[in-house]
């Protein structure tokens, strides 16, 4: 390595890091975050339990549909695809920057998917969770 | 109307011309044949059996897939047979329809004497053979007619499409089906025929519709001798064919009522095509889309749960659009439900008729992924209309 690579290599270090922070800047996130935190009565949630709840095979729900990777596969990042194959958009935040921005949109699918994997609704907290691991991946 | 030739001593043959090369000891017997079929005779013979084959094996053995080269067969036969009428009237003597078509006593008269085994020799169509020469020409004439009908009311598409409706259109479809058969009949009972007098005769008749030359033998009966007109037949078949067209294409243009609604409301689009193919509302009748609506919290093993407002909205979209006010095809045979599951389309009967031959393994491969995927196979799935044209089952994609 020249000297040139070594002077600016805490400047690349310094980038990637700022690269790999939280990708939620988004403020219409950072509400609906906000919004559940306030409902959890939390002030921070967890991207590992979040992670966990992902990839669990919940019971309860219909059993088609026991966990969220059924559809959305096992790394958010790809694309899923619903049980008729329609591709279903990256859920990570990361590759699809829109993710999480719309309160209407994303109550909907918390009502319907919770269900229909958990059988029941699902808590602030596991929302939380649930948003925070995939706007930090 | 035919005559006996009792001197006829033409020799003509080409082969007869110094030009052609050194005689060979087949010269003497081209030299007593003479031109009966003219070269739109045979071009028209061969053409129609091309077009006949195809539309009878993409009607009756490939199946609706196959459509679009059915009705290019089918017009093409079709415009065949009225280029053959105009050329009855205008050909040469074996080509008309004045030289052989007979009444029906000297028909009756001339299978007797074939019975008897002492029937003279027809150079052109004897009446037998030209009675199914007029067979033939009305069976596929009428199969055009009933054809265009059928297509019209059943796939509103084609002249007739805007029309036809669709039980006129689908019992059309059946007459259309029989003839089908008795053009087939009248197909074998010709072969049979040719067979026939080409032993009586000793002649090669299918051969001679190929070469157009006939031996010339005594006792010979001729049809009154006539000539061709041929510029004047070639410019009425193409005013008749650029006529037919130009018809054909107004009327292909005309309105078509009752068709399914051709836009999707975009909420319908989002909500509901978000996880599946937005079937056209035209493909169920409002009180089962109601069922439907009203279930959404178990719908096909999903919660598909939606706020009020929007059912509601949805619901009054789609009972607006469904099938009563439409005369597609899919909203017709679709309409018998599965009592156990009225709200499923694959569970119907015709659905699952109209699939039954194809694997699970084919549903089940990517790009399909499930029996609900219309649009993986229906091109235009999305519009209600289902026409068989449109039908592609995708290889199975690896990525």
């Amino acid at each position: 390595m020249n000297r040139t690579m070594h002077r600016i290599m805490p400047a690349l270090v310094l980038g990637a890091l700022a690269l790999g922070q939280p990708l939620s800047a988004d403020p219409a996130r950072d509400a609906i975050i906000n919004q559940l935190k306030a409902e959890a009565g939390v002030s921070s949630f967890s991207a590992e339990r979040g992670k966990q709840f992902f990839h669990a095979r919940h019971s309860g729900g219909k059993p088609q549909t026991p966990s969220c990777a059924t559809c959305h596969t096992s790394d958010p990042r790809n694309s899923g695809q619903t049980r008729v194959g329609k591709v279903i958009e990256p859920m990570a935040v990361s590759r699809n920057p829109s993710r999480f921005t719309d309160p209407k949109k994303v109550a909907k699918w918390f009502r319907r998917n919770c269900r229909s994997v958990l059988g029941r609704e699902c808590s602030a907290r596991e929302k939380g969770d649930f948003l925070t691991y995939l706007s930090n991946l | 109307m035919q005559i006996t030739d009792p001197t006829d001593s033409r020799r003509t043959s080409p082969s007869a011309s110094p030009s052609t090369g050194p005689a060979d000891g087949r010269s003497a017997a081209r030299a007593a044949t003479r031109p009966v079929w003219d070269a739109f005779i045979r071009l028209f013979h061969w053409l129609l059996v091309a077009a006949v084959t195809i539309g009878a094996v993409t009607g009756l053995v490939l199946g609706p897939t196959w459509l679009k080269l059915h009705l290019l067969a089918g017009t093409t036969a079709a415009a065949l047979v009225l280029a053959r009428i105009i050329w009855g009237y205008l050909g040469g003597r074996f080509a008309r329809f004045e030289g052989f078509v007979e009444g029906p006593l000297k028909t009756l008269r001339h299978i007797a004497e074939l019975r008897d085994n002492r029937a003279p020799r027809h150079v052109g169509h004897n009446p037998a053979g030209g009675w199914m020469i007029l067979f033939l020409i009305a069976a596929i004439l009428l199969l055009a007619v009933t054809g265009t009908i059928a297509l019209g009311g059943i796939f509103k598409t084609g002249p007739l499409g805007y029309a036809i409706s669709y039980d006129l259109g689908d019992r059309v479809n059946g007459l259309h089906n029989w003839l089908a058969w008795g053009l087939l009949g009248l197909i074998a009972f010709h072969v049979a025929g040719a067979i026939f007098e080409s032993l009586r005769t000793r002649e090669n008749l299918p051969l001679a519709m190929i070469t157009g030359r006939k031996r010339v033998g005594r006792g010979d009966i001729l049809p009154p001798a006539r000539s061709a007109h041929p510029r004047r037949a070639a410019l009425i078949m193409l005013g008749t064919a650029a006529a037919a067209a130009l018809i054909g294409i107004t009327l292909a243009g005309r309105a078509v009522p009752r068709l399914p609604v051709a836009r999707l409301d975009p909420t319908y689009a989002s909500e509901c095509g978000d996880c599946h193919v937005p079937y056209n509302p035209s493909l169920m009748s409002s009180d089962r889309w109601r069922l439907l609506m009203n279930s959404l919290e178990n719908h096909f093993g999903e919660d598909a749960s939606l706020d009020d407002a929007t059912r509601r909205q949805l619901t009054e979209w789609i009972t607006a659009h469904a099938a009563e006010t439409v005369d597609t095809k899919p909203a017709h045979v679709l309409a018998q439900a599965d009592p156990a599951n009225p709200i499923s389309l694959t569970a119907t009967p015709f659905w699952k008729k109209a699939h039954a031959a194809i694997p699970d393994s084919v549903f089940a491969r990517k790009p399909i992924f499930a029996r609900s995927n219309c649009t993986a196979c229906h091109g235009d799935a999305e519009t209600g209309m289902f026409y068989p044209a449109n039908i592609k089952i995708p290889e199975e994609t690896t990525k």
